[in-house]
Order: C-alpha cells, then structure tokens, then sequence
C-alpha cells in the first residue's frame, strides 16, 4: 500500500510481522538502527540527513511501545480500530487446476544465515 | 516449457556481476539443469574469459549482424555439461550502440532459447538497452559491493529502472505528458517517488492504480558481494530495506558473497573459481543464492511486468 514514510506503523518501521515475537522485535530495532544510524553506507546518496534523524527517533519510538506488552497491546488496538489486519497466508504451490495449501516451512533468520556464510566447515 | 530468465546487474563496474553470473551458471547446470548464458555486457565482455574460455566465433555479434541464423546457434557448447554459453562480441563499437529493432530481436531469441534456464550478464550503466534486458528477467539480480560508490550507484539504477518501467506504461497508455511530471518530481527529494504518486491518485485514480501496480510488479533481488564481516551482510539488508520503503519497490535480499583471495588467483589462471573452490564460504553462498532462485516459489508463480517497448 502506497504510504508516506511519516504513516508507516511500528511494525513497518522496524520490518516485522504484528505477530512478531519479543526476540524479533529486537532483532528488527536493532537492524532498523544500523540502517538509519549517522553514517550509515545504506542512506548514501538516497536519505538526507534531516530525514534520518526523524526516522531514528520514530523507531525508538516504535520499540519504546512494542518491547512493553500493556503499550503494545493499547497499539495494536488503536491500529485495528484503523484497518483490520491479515496475518500473512501460508506457503502454497499450484497443483493441476487448484492451489493447495502447504504447511509454511520454518523462515531461516539472517543470523542463521550469517553464522553459515562464516563457518569454514558447517 | 517452463523457462526462467534470470538478468544479472547493477550501476557499477567491478562489482562482481560476471563473477555472480558465471558462477550462478556452473552451479545450476551441476544440478542437471540446462544453462544458457549470455554475456550481455556490450560495452566489455568478458564472461568467456571468467569461464576459462577463450574468445571465438559465433559470437553475439555474430547473431546480431545475421552471421548466424538464430541467439540458438550462437549458444556454444562449453567444457561444462549443461552450459552452453553466447560469448560476447569483440565488435565492441558497433554492438555496444545497439538500435532498437536489433534489441527487439535479441529479447526475443531469448525467450525462444531452447533452454529451461538462461542468465543475462549486463554491463554497467543505465543505458536503455540494460535497462530493458533487466526488466525482461524474472528476477533481475543486482550486485553491489559494501562501498559508497556502488551504493550510489545501485540506487541511482534501481531509480532509472523505475523511471523506464512507468515510461513504458505511460507510452503503453498513451500518458506520455505524465512523463516530464514523473522526470521534474523524482528528481526533487528521496520521497519523491512517493509525492508523485500521491499528485497522481488525486488527480488520475486509475492511471495512478496502473502505474502503481507496474511499479509493484518490478521485484529485483539484491546480492552484496565481497563482504568482510558481519555489518557488511546487514548492509544488504540495510539496503533492500531501505528500496522498499523509499523507492516502493519490493525488493528481496539474496544475500551475500564473502571476500575471498582466490577469486583473482582464480581468474589468473583463466580457471572457474566455482569448479576450482566448491567448499570455499563464498561458494556455499553461490549455492544458496541459486538454489532459492532456481527452486523459490516466488519466482516460480511470479510472472514479469508485462512490459512493451515503443516502436521507435
């Protein structure tokens, strides 16, 4: 959906799901630090400076709320009073003529992948 | 036939397109997998050389000037089972100008290729001919490395990739006065891209539903290659974030390639670094990157945008 950066929710800000567990909450706050920090190779030639510093201060906004259930929760609320929500559907793949359902295999975090890219012999 | 055409760019030189591309191949066609790979970089080619291979006829040039018949014949057997590979033209001043009915013909040879998987090496820059091979890929892969430069730079052909998308539309739907709008508005600020949408759905709903829907459809993947530690890998996350918010395009991280000193040893010795180092980190990473691209769902369901090129 077509959104000015200014109207991006939390959990867009820090690019998890609204289902999204304490542990990716700070994994999501902490990449959403390394992208917007001073500095940052990720804004080069794209961001202004002006710019980043508002979205930094939304983000600790945003995990101020999220990392606190009862603030979380009193959110959540104010976003479904905004616009229903739809957890993300399940993996599926096209059979002869109808598309079945599959069970969602487990996502493999980028640490996991991360930790692989730098073992000499897994 | 079930074909997937996989492009393989970026806005800088030296980043490692030839290297992703050539070993991106080696890979698939070790899985059984038929291969062609075409060395698109008109301006310098040098795939054939990545391969170990050394330069010879027919070349893309070759099919270009009617030499051969078909981008088929073209396609020649490498020492590699599966790959086949369209070396590019040493004919460097008259290909690298390529006019538009010869790109229609190639774009199309392409998609006739009795193959179920070819992989474009482009050059660099934002010519239109790069930008068009770029967008006929489902996905296009753009490489980038952990520095400035080539940050910039990625950005600056990810934003001429869009540019040419919505033009193709625009001329598709004949709204071509929206085009000078788009050019003076995207230039302004980073949501820019944003504010010209917003102008246009107040003022052409459905104009603006079919422009934006042509944008969503441009999904490339991004691939962060020669990284030295861990901040350069969250780098590529960084930056494939940072696309989808500012520029509105969804684009996937693949992931990155780790620096690895061989890789010019292995180009010294005019040998393929994926035969040469198969259990090397930046080999495992190759694998990965192929098999999500080769087996991904996404891609599978996934169609490109359609996208028509004007007659000019």
């Amino acid at each position: 959906m077509l959104k000015k950066i200014e109207d991006w929710n939390y959990y867009e800000l820090l690019s998890v799901e609204r289902t999204a567990s304490q542990d990716e909450i700070w994994e999501g706050y902490q990449a959403a630090l390394a992208t917007y920090r001073g500095g940052s190779l990720a804004l080069y030639g794209l961001v202004s400076e002006t710019e980043r510093d508002a979205i930094l201060g939304r983000i600790q906004e945003a995990f101020q709320t999220l990392r606190d259930p009862d603030k979380r929760k009193e959110y959540d609320l104010a976003l479904l009073r905004r616009a229903p929500y739809f957890p993300p559907q399940a993996a599926f793949r096209k059979s002869v003529g109808k598309l079945e359902i599959e069970e969602a295999p487990a996502r493999k975090t980028l640490w996991d992948r991360i930790k692989r890219l730098f073992v000499k012999n897994p | 036939m079930d074909k997937r055409i996989w492009a393989i760019g970026g806005g800088k030189g030296g980043t490692g397109k030839s290297f992703v591309a050539a070993n991106l191949g080696l890979h698939l066609a070790s899985l059984d997998r038929e291969v062609v790979l075409i060395d698109a970089d008109l301006g310098a080619p040098n795939l054939h050389t990545l391969l170990g291979i050394k330069p010879s006829h027919p070349d893309l040039g070759d099919f270009l000037t009617g030499t051969v018949p078909t981008l088929e014949a073209a396609a020649v057997e490498t020492p590699f089972r599966n790959l086949r590979l369209v070396k590019g033209t040493e004919n460097i001043l008259f290909v690298a100008n390529l006019a538009h009915y010869r790109k229609l013909r190639l774009l199309r040879q392409i998609r006739q290729l009795a193959t179920s998987n070819v992989i474009l090496d482009l050059g660099t820059g934002s010519s239109f001919n790069t930008l068009d091979f770029f967008l006929s890929a489902n996905p296009g892969v753009v490489v980038t490395t952990p520095e400035p430069t080539a940050i910039e730079n990625t950005y600056l052909f990810l934003k001429s990739c869009i540019m040419r998308v919505l033009k193709l539309y625009m001329d598709h739907y004949k709204i071509r006065d929206l085009h000078q709008k788009m050019l003076d508005q995207i230039e302004k600020n980073s949501q820019s891209l944003y504010g010209f949408f917003k102008s246009l759905m107040e003022t052409d709903r459905s104009y603006g539903t079919i422009l934006y829907r042509a944008l969503r459809g441009f999904r490339p993947c991004l691939v962060m290659n020669r990284t030295r530690g861990e901040d350069d890998v969250l780098l590529g996350r960084s930056v494939a974030d940072v696309v989808r918010k500012y520029l509105l395009i969804d684009m996937k991280y693949l992931g990155a390639i780790p620096f690895d000193e061989d890789v010019p040893a292995a180009l010294r010795g005019l040998r393929p670094y994926y035969i040469e180092h198969r259990g090397s980190p930046a080999a495992r990473a190759i694998r990965q990157m192929s098999e999500e691209l080769a087996y991904s769902i996404e891609f599978t369901l996934r169609t490109p945008p359609e996208i028509r090129l004007p007659d000019v």
